[in-house]
């Protein structure tokens, strides 16, 4: 571009400006636009810094009154159990995903998986049913219909006022008109996206790679930056000002508001999930066959007995150095995890499998994809969620077999077998409360960066392709315009 | 008669041929139609799970019963199904059965630590939300208005038709009054008609139907009148719009957000996990308390078992459920804190939607379906009352009566019975 245009392009550009400013119902969208943004970033930023704190207490004092508890039987602290808490990632302050719908704690046991309990959502007024005040539902939903406010008329006007064959026969071309009505709501792109900007580079501070933040915010740039395309498009191929209007808001609710809940209807109707109640009865089923591991007289433990005696070269129970229950209850923990987590994997898959569905509509709505895209990056959709289920998992069998290799090593069978006999007995079958430090600290962090990129390079080319779409059509409308 | 007649069908060749305004009725009547097969299917679905359920659940415990003869392991091992079917209408008001849970397995343990498990939907899908008729009607459907009436006089003004059709016709009453009349049924035919055939298949009755009708009725007819007093007024038919849409986004968006935001911040609620946690502790902590401590607790509620609650032994089923009923106990008061709390923010927000009339619309729909939080609510309080009687069965076994024969007390043994009190369109 010759630098005779370019100076042509940025008075475009400002004439556009000069008439927002002096029409007062575009500046007052665009204040209105900043506003929403800019509050929306604070109010979440800071709801999820008091998550973060609080999340992380939560963790650190369930840690400690583990620790803190009496000279037990190893096996009553499976029972106590423990609990995880899924800490926000840096980038949730800006798309919380969906840590509202999941519960964020999760109480770990022996012989049972839970599920994350107390999801946020439930404990709300109903009221965010339609929208919340999350900045990415504020950009995604609400900033493409500002930039039609704005925008709709951009050429329109021209057209319906004829000034645009003024503007041609002046020498200017119709690229240099559509160039600099596009820098003019790319500008107002950049302002909505200001406050966006600030708060994700913060992010960096808490440990958020550079790649993803970047990588997220360019992807609501490249967003929006489509919709300033295709609002640009129809304000061309179309003669006036109302028809313009019309089209666009058409295509926006379509995009927006009907796309994103048709695609996960669709997803939901297409794959049918059992909840987890049904599988529970197939898993009650296959645990039935594995034997009740409190119970050490239970036939299903017949073959550990026998290899048992067998490794320590003894004939009898009592005979063992080792404590049989304890053996059991480890044993029986092993195997009963392995159904469990078949299953739970089972389900998983079946979850994401949905997802994925509804995920391919962002090939019929920018939202859809920009929304998919965006939850993945900020570490905020259900494969992070589903990571949090699967690390949980492990701690719990971590401190259960912990405790089981206690109950197996420091208490002996006798003791053991007696403790139903009297308070006395009860007592003396028990171990140091020192062992009770076994836990490892957890903390949950989001999915690395790479993971991240990978997962959502689909979401990428979708919205790519949005940008390609208007891009061309732009094209073949300045054409025809000429 | 005649000549409104005449006036209507003038209007409505009028409409047909204008093909922007076809396109947009034919996309209205397709979402709607999905929103309303989509619910079908879902309700569909869960009368189905609940069937099943019932099914699995039936053979479980008897094969449980059959396996076990003591009271307390009994009692253990036996789940019992309890669940909220949904009514008639939810086909249309999906509500917030996908958030809060419609069904439970549940024992004769503490209750406060079963009652919170939550058998989810996928939360990334729920997070999107989903399009069922009441979203249709509340939020889809003021745009499409906005869309239809919002230039209504502006278009024949700028065509430059608008003093000449002023002039010729009888009153301007009667040509914008057949012209918006004609728009209004079209769009409101194609709204409602995927609802009543729903409504047909899922058997909702009659007085609903009208019920439901007359709501949707006047909110989009407030909506109607609303574009077109100020589209009278104006000259530039976008600027009408764009203050409709600002409208919307405020009733829609806005308002329900900072209401959202305040009634968050002014209901002190205790926080669910502190609920569980009280709980853990209390049934823990039992197991290390002298034995009296637990029992003067129990019959502080159970004064009828005072004379029997000598353990024998370190160990005694009795005692166990004991202790699981006063770790309930304990947790009773945070757990009623938070139930009011959570009622109370309902109850807020019900004066928020005053202002934001799509709310009040969805939640006048979901109540009228039993599908919104009070539905939940209702099921919770459900499943207290029969864990309730579920112990109190068990107790004169554990306690007094430990002669009887097992299948005397499975004979009696509590049944969920789905208490459908607020259903619409009970056969």
């Amino acid at each position: 571009m010759s630098k005779a245009s370019f100076s042509k392009v940025i008075s475009v550009a400002k004439d556009e400006w000069r008439y927002w400013v002096r029409s007062k119902l575009a500046i007052s969208v665009l204040i209105t636009g900043l506003l929403l943004t800019l509050s929306s970033v604070i109010a979440t930023s800071v709801k999820i810094h008091e998550l973060n704190h609080e999340r992380t207490l939560l963790q650190n004092s369930a840690e400690e009154t583990f620790a803190d508890q009496p000279d037990r039987h190893p096996h009553r602290m499976v029972h106590y159990g423990h609990y995880a808490f899924r800490l926000p990632s840096p980038l949730s302050a800006l798309d919380p995903g969906v840590d509202a719908f999941t519960g964020n704690a999760i109480f770990l046991e022996g012989h049972r998986q839970n599920s994350a309990m107390f999801a946020e959502q439930r404990e709300g007024t109903g009221l965010t049913a339609i929208g919340s005040l999350s900045p990415a539902f504020i950009v995604q939903m609400l900033a493409p219909l500002l930039l039609i406010l704005v925008g709709y008329s951009s050429v329109s006007r021209e057209l319906e006022s004829q000034t645009l064959s003024f503007i041609l026969s002046q020498g200017t071309s119709i690229y240099t008109l559509l160039v600099g009505k596009a820098l003019a709501l790319l500008s107002v792109v950049g302002l909505i996206m200001l406050p966006l900007v600030i708060s994700g580079l913060m992010t960096l501070g808490q440990g958020e790679s550079l790649l993803t933040a970047l990588s997220f915010l360019l992807a609501y740039v490249t967003y929006l930056a489509a919709w300033a395309l295709i609002v640009l498009v129809v304000s061309t191929v179309v003669s006036k000002n109302s028809e313009s209007f019309t089209a666009l808001s058409f295509i926006w609710i379509l995009f927006c508001i009907a796309m994103p809940r048709i695609a996960s209807t669709a997803a939901e109707t297409t794959v049918s999930m059992p909840g987890k109640l049904e599988t529970d009865f197939a898993v009650i089923a296959e645990l039935r066959k594995l034997g009740d591991g409190h119970n050490a007289s239970d036939p299903a433990f017949e073959k550990l007995k026998a290899s048992l005696f067998e490794q320590y070269n003894v004939d009898s129970i009592d005979e063992l150095p080792i404590n049989f229950r304890g053996a059991v209850a480890s044993a029986s923990e092993a195997e009963l995890t392995a159904v469990l987590n078949r299953f739970a994997e089972q389900s998983m898959e079946k979850e994401l499998e949905q997802t994925q569905i509804a995920r391919q509509f962002g090939w019929l709505s920018p939202m859809v994809a920009i929304r998919s895209l965006s939850m993945i990056m900020a570490g905020t959709s259900i494969e992070t969620h589903h990571r949090f289920l699967r690390e949980a998992e492990n701690l719990r069998f971590a401190f259960v077999q912990g405790l089981n290799k206690v109950h197996v090593e420091q208490l002996n069978y006798e003791l053991d077998m007696n403790r139903g006999k009297s308070d006395k007995a009860s007592r003396q079958a028990r171990v140091s409360s020192d062992n009770w430090k076994l836990l490892d600290d957890f903390v949950f962090t989001v999915d690395d960066a790479n993971t991240r990129l990978r997962r959502s390079s689909f979401a990428f080319l979708q919205i790519l392709l949005w940008l390609a779409l208007p891009l061309a059509l732009l094209n073949i409308a300045g054409r025809r315009a000429q | 008669m005649m000549y409104v007649f005449a006036q209507l069908s003038r209007e409505w060749r009028f409409m047909l041929r204008q093909r922007y305004i076809l396109v947009l009725l034919a996309c209205t009547l397709v979402v709607s139609g999905f929103s309303v097969f989509s619910g079908l299917s879902e309700i569909s679905q869960q009368n189905q799970t609940i069937e099943r359920l019932k099914k699995a659940d039936e053979t479980d415990r008897s094969e449980v019963q059959a396996k076990y003869d003591d009271s307390g392991y009994l009692a253990y091992y036996t789940f019992h199904l309890t669940y909220s079917e949904p009514s008639n209408l939810a086909f249309a008001a999906l509500g917030e059965r996908d958030i809060y849970p419609w069904k439970h397995r549940i024992r004769m343990l503490a209750l406060e630590g079963q009652i919170y498990e939550t058998d989810a939907q996928n939360a990334e899908l729920a997070q999107a939300g989903k399009i069922d008729f009441v979203f249709v009607i509340s939020a889809l459907s003021p745009l499409l208005i906005i869309l239809l009436f919002h230039d209504l006089y502006a278009s024949e003004r700028t065509s430059g038709r608008h003093d000449l059709l002023v002039s010729t016709a009888k009153s301007a009453a009667a040509l914008w009054g057949a012209r918006a009349s004609i728009r209004f049924i079209a769009i409101f035919a194609c709204l409602m008609l995927p609802f009543f055939i729903g409504a047909t298949v899922s058997k909702t009755a009659l007085f609903v139907v009208l019920e439901v009708t007359l709501y949707c009725f006047v909110y989009l007819l407030c909506w109607t009148l609303l574009s077109l007093w100020l589209g009278k007024r104006a000259t530039s038919a976008p600027r009408v719009a764009s203050v409709l849409l600002g409208a919307w986004v405020l009733t829609s968006f806005v308002i329900p957000i900072l209401g959202d935001l305040s009634i968050k911040k002014g209901v002190d609620s205790p926080r669910g996990g502190d609920i569980v946690l009280t709980q853990r502790e209390a049934v823990n902590d039992a197991w290390d308390l002298p034995k009296e401590a637990t029992m003067d607790a129990f019959t502080e509620m159970y004064p009828q078992y005072k004379n029997n609650v000598s353990i024998q032994g370190s160990f005694e089923w009795k005692w166990y459920y004991a202790f699981q009923q006063v770790g309930d106990q304990q947790a009773a008061e945070l757990s009623q804190a938070y139930q009011s709390a959570a009622q109370k923010k309902y109850e807020l927000a019900g004066y928020v939607s005053l202002i934001s009339p799509p709310l009040l619309l969805q939640r006048a729909l979901t109540r009228l379906a039993n599908t919104d939080a009070i539905a939940a609510h209702q099921y919770e309080q459900n499943i207290r009352a029969f864990h309730k009687q579920l112990r109190e069965t068990y107790y004169p076994w554990m306690f007094t009566n430990t002669k009887l024969e097992k299948s005397e007390v499975l004979g009696i043994l509590p049944r969920f019975e789905d208490v459908r009190s607020q259903d619409v369109g009970a056969e």
